[in-house]
């Protein structure tokens, strides 16, 4: 038999869970629940949105609350699978659709909030800002009546369904959605969304 | 014609139970629904309920629908799904539709509230449960 491997004060894992640790803590202090960075697939949405279910049911006072963040989630979540400008596709049988993008889902003063963050093409920048610009200015009243006009529109054209996603996040949020965009390079931007629950 | 096969799918934790008797006229979507591709899932559904309305599988038809919860893209399929309801009505088929909610759930509520503007032939009814 070969010799076990030393492990202790020797080896380099003491610095590595030191560094860890700090990271971990570091989102615990920003009153992140979990954060999720990478290649996001149906069923990591799947996987995630049970844990947050469970999570949340645990913290919020009512089922409004849980279903409201529940809603946001999968609406962010579903946009970064489509929408997201850094993918990878394949025609396998089931095919492999993978796009990459962060979620996050934390709480601050008693409120939940949702982020995600992906990457996509520039060219598409102005419109979202503009698209969000126009949500950001509605009340609740004018967003229930915008996503009724939108339901009964038939796609837009590149559209994946997720139009009408953007309006749903608005709705359950408590107060206009933040959105920001930092440009990458001349074809792509990275877009950010939170919204406050 | 030849008869139209009932269509059941169990409620899954991602798609609603499904039990469309075609023939009988009976309808029925229940549970939650975010599927991974809602055009997949409702489409053939869709065009079932297409075909069974312009063939008149049955001259009643009751639609209910008892939703938890659903995204975006399946407020669009039910969309779809009234649209066609509709205009069975208007050609002549009795219809009701059946929008069942849990009394405190307020979006399922409003949800069905917006639905309920698009039918002037069908009976759509608000069914508040506890």
């Amino acid at each position: 038999m070969s010799e076990a491997r030393p492990a202790g004060s020797d080896s380099p894992g003491a610095l590595v869970a030191q560094e860890v640790l700090g990271f971990q803590r570091g989102l615990v202090r920003r009153g992140i629940i979990f954060s999720f960075t990478g290649y996001i697939s149906e069923g990591i949405l799947k996987a995630l949105g049970d844990a947050l279910r469970q999570k949340i049911r645990l913290e919020a006072t009512d089922a409004k609350t849980v279903n409201r963040v529940f809603s946001v989630f999968v609406e962010q979540v579903q946009n970064i699978i489509r929408y997201s400008a850094e993918r990878i596709e394949n025609a396998d049988d089931p095919p492999v659709e993978l796009s990459s993008g962060m979620i996050t889902v934390g709480s601050e003063g008693g409120r939940f909030f949702v982020i995600c963050g992906n990457v996509i093409a520039r060219e598409d920048a102005g419109t979202l800002n503009a698209r969000l610009g126009e949500l950001a200015r509605m009340d609740s009243q004018q967003l229930r009546q915008f996503y009724k006009e939108k339901l009964r529109e038939p796609p837009e054209e590149g559209s994946k369904g997720g139009s009408i996603g953007l309006i749903e996040i608005a709705r359950r949020a408590s107060e206009p959605i933040q959105y920001d965009f930092e440009h990458l390079s001349d074809t792509q931007s990275y877009f950010v969304l939170k919204a406050y629950i | 014609m030849a008869a139209m096969e009932p269509v059941y799918h169990e409620a899954t934790d991602r798609t609603p139970e499904v039990a469309f008797d075609f023939n009988a006229g009976t309808y029925r979507l229940a549970g939650e629904s975010y599927p991974e591709d809602a055009a997949s899932f409702y489409g053939p559904l869709t065009q079932g309920l297409r075909q069974a309305v312009d063939e008149r599988s049955s001259d009643s038809i009751e639609f209910t629908v008892e939703m938890v919860y659903f995204n975006s893209s399946t407020a669009k399929a039910l969309m779809n799904i009234f649209q066609i309801l509709e205009d069975g009505a208007e050609a002549g088929i009795q219809v009701r539709i059946n929008w069942c909610y849990h009394e405190d759930d307020e979006t399922m509520e409003e949800f069905g509230e917006d639905f309920s503007e698009d039918f002037a032939h069908a009976d759509y009814r608000m069914c508040p449960t506890s």
